[in-house]
């Protein structure tokens, strides 16, 4: 009895709690990870700073956007903030959906998003992308880098790779010479796991090569002349990777280089930080990560960043914009960035103190502010997959080149056509 | 006896058979509002398609079906997968049984042994299989390496020829010792009265084992069957862990298919008209299983 009635009392003076202090509450809805870690952290501090008491609600990536998008659906207003990764924007930005910022940043003063934001991140937040209304603030400034071995590439008197030509020479020297004795180094790894993998890592080639999803008027052009070439391209650099990597994710990837087992390769700047730590690395101070080879088209990053946004149905809208502007001001995010995430602002790639951490900040800059986003459509998820499955079955030689594009091509059209 | 006595006078007095319905009404409510609703509910959404002018009813879902070449090649790789891993697991299920129901020595310890994979989550049993298939660092190839055979072309899951054959036999490792354990039952159920008529009538093993065994076996295999093939036609979690359906689209069954439409696309309609199609085949098979070995019960 006395424990049923303690139990009464704490149930009460919780719903008080939750009554009184409402219009001082705010919900996170974050991703469980090193970017979600900063976010909560920040709301931590933001906590004993202004005395907001702010709830975090926390999803590993997967479940991230259905939870959201199942609240932004029917506006139950479950968030009055979250964290999104960049290619569910399109699907995510409308205004029955979304708060646009602009009007509560004039409230405050100012006429719009800071200029410090680098410009290719802060294209992503608007709809339609670069130009239309602005939905979200770049929290996260991910893009892709190109890894290699200098100790290998000086070994063999090779320069670091201009082009995907110089990529696919160095990588057949460093296997030839490399991959005889027994502890093998192949030339290059990739991943060609169907869906978010293979796309990811094609994206760079497919781009350099000329080639484009979709043409002017939106039909898709995945069977180009330029596109097959760039999957033939693909396919030569496959031989030089290790075998399976059509079943590869990120971790494989990770493993043989830092297993010292492959010498090249695209990866994200996450895992940069895993390359000096002597538990993981058998390559510490061996790696340098630049900016992506080109071929007739300069190299171009594919773009992935974090973005935070205000959902329509968020009850505390004014409560969230005021988090959202103190979470990305210059100096929180600078935390972010000490706990290993990209920023998103130009003063903090070039910040002395942060470069002496990180020393790649300029590449990373030089590849965020020449990055190109995954096309911007809300069907990318069903794109992307149908896109994937395709090259992975290209790359594990179930289908040849044409082949995988023409099929590929064919059922994007479906995809869209079920979209109008 | 006096108990069951006072339990059927006082359910015959009217007010407790109200007081009865009483108690049940909640647990009926609950299974209304928590499997009822949902699986009509999904009914209609299976049965509804987005346009400019909001949801209206319409056959697209089921209609999209016969062209959609990913559901068919799912549902191709469902069945050759079900197919496989059932005659397998239960060859190798009956020989398990036939051995263990002996008295060989040590016989409790490789029932034991033997029940192993089937107690592990198939998460677990996912993960550890992924790695001992990777082509590279790998326990398998690793040890074929060791007897100098050439693994380079050994890819296993990331080999379009390879990942099927891979996935089943990862299945046929699990669930083997289910089919061993429910036809193990069977058989210590059957009585010695008709082994010893079959001695007196002079019978042969395998007449012993084709007349005897198998016709009072029937029940036991009936079950093991049938529970294999409603949880193969819906395998999920162990392919999902070890492929994710890849490469490319090669272990992409028919569940994975399902929960990437809903979850992924986004598509509830569609997955919903895809799970029903899964339901109506499982039922249909159910059925025929059921009608088969009855029938050959009565010849």
């Amino acid at each position: 009895m006395a424990i049923w009635i303690s139990f009464c009392l704490v149930l009460f003076t919780g719903c008080q709690r939750g009554g009184s202090d409402s219009s001082k509450q705010l919900t996170l809805a974050v991703n469980s990870g090193v970017e979600g870690d900063a976010l909560k952290q920040a709301a931590r501090d933001y906590e004993a700073q202004t005395g907001v008491h702010i709830n975090i609600a926390e999803f590993p990536y997967a479940n991230l956007f259905e939870k959201e998008l199942i609240d932004l659906n029917s506006a139950t207003g479950a968030y009055d903030l979250i964290m999104l990764d960049d290619p569910w924007f399109p699907r995510f930005a409308h205004k029955q959906f979304l708060t646009e910022l602009t009007p509560m940043l004039q409230a405050r003063g100012v006429q719009g998003p800071d200029p410090d934001f680098v410009q290719t991140s802060l294209a992503l937040c608007r709809h339609p992308y670069q130009t239309g209304a602005l939905y979200a603030l770049p929290y996260v400034g991910n893009s892709q880098l190109f890894f290699y071995r200098h100790d290998l590439f000086e070994k063999y008197g090779l320069k670091e790779p201009a082009t995907w030509q110089d990529t696919l020479a160095a990588a057949k020297t460093i296997q030839d010479k490399e991959g005889t004795s027994g502890n093998k180094t192949y030339g290059y790894v990739m991943r060609a796991a169907q869906g978010n993998a293979a796309v990811a890592d094609f994206m760079p080639i497919f781009w350099a090569f000329g080639a484009e999803m979709f043409d002017a008027s939106g039909k898709p052009t995945v069977n180009s002349p330029e596109a097959i070439a760039a999957l033939k391209f693909m396919l030569e650099l496959g031989k030089y990777s290790p075998p399976g990597y059509a079943s590869f994710n990120a971790d494989e990837v990770g493993a043989h280089l830092l297993q010292g087992t492959a010498a090249m390769s695209i990866n994200w700047p996450a895992w940069i930080t895993s390359f000096s730590d002597p538990a993981k690395s058998k390559v510490i101070g061996k790696m340098t990560f630049t900016t992506l080879p080109g071929a007739q088209k300069p190299g171009q990053a594919e773009i992935g960043n974090w973005l935070i946004a205000i959902p329509r149905g968020a009850k505390n809208a004014d409560a969230a914009m005021d988090f959202l502007l103190w979470a990305t001001s210059a100096k929180e995010m600078k935390r972010s960035a000490l706990g290993g995430n990209p920023p998103t602002r130009r003063s903090l790639f070039i910040d002395a103190e942060l470069v002496s951490k990180f020393p790649s900040y300029p590449a990373q800059l030089r590849s965020l502010e020449t990055s190109k986003p995954r096309p911007r459509t809300p069907q990318w998820n069903e794109i992307e997959n149908a896109f994937g499955i395709f090259l992975s079955k290209a790359n594990s030689g179930e289908l040849s080149a044409e082949d995988a594009l023409n099929q590929a091509n064919g059922e994007i059209e479906k995809i869209l056509q079920r979209g109008q | 006896m006096v108990k069951s006595k006072r339990f059927s006078s006082a359910v015959s007095s009217r007010s407790d058979l109200r007081l009865a319905y009483l108690f049940l009404t909640p647990a009926v409510l609950i299974l209304l509002a928590l499997t009822i609703y949902p699986l009509f509910y999904s009914v209609t959404v299976s049965l509804q398609s987005d346009s400019a002018n909001g949801p209206h009813w319409s056959l697209a879902n089921f209609q999209r079906l016969l062209s959609d070449n990913f559901f068919l090649s799912a549902m191709a790789h469902t069945f050759v997968y079900a197919a496989s891993a059932l005659i397998c697991e239960f060859l190798l299920g009956l020989g398990l049984a036939l051995m263990l129901n002996s008295r060989i020595r040590g016989r409790s310890i490789f029932r034991a042994t033997l029940l192993v994979p089937m107690m592990l989550p198939a998460v677990v049993v996912g993960v550890v299989w992924r790695l001992m298939l990777n082509p590279n660092f790998g326990a398998i190839n690793g040890t074929l390496k060791g007897f100098g055979v050439d693994t380079e072309s050994l890819t296993w899951t990331a080999s379009p020829r390879l990942a099927l054959f891979s996935v089943i036999i990862v299945d046929i490792w699990q669930w083997t010792p289910f089919v061993f354990l429910v036809l193990l039952a069977g058989l210590q159920a059957i009585p010695q009265e008709p082994y010893e008529a079959a001695r007196i009538d002079g019978s042969s093993r395998w007449q012993t084992f084709r007349y005897v065994t198998m016709p009072l076996l029937k029940p036991a295999i009936l079950i093991a069957l049938l529970l294999r093939t409603m949880d193969l036609l819906r395998v999920f979690d162990q392919i999902f862990i070890l492929t994710e359906g890849g490469p490319g689209f090669a272990t992409e069954t028919i569940s994975l298919y399902i929960y990437r439409t809903a979850f992924r696309f986004f598509d509830f309609g569609y997955a919903a008209a895809m799970s029903f199609v899964l339901l109506a085949i499982t039922n249909v098979i159910s059925v025929v299983y059921i009608r088969f070995l009855q029938a050959r019960e009565t010849t």
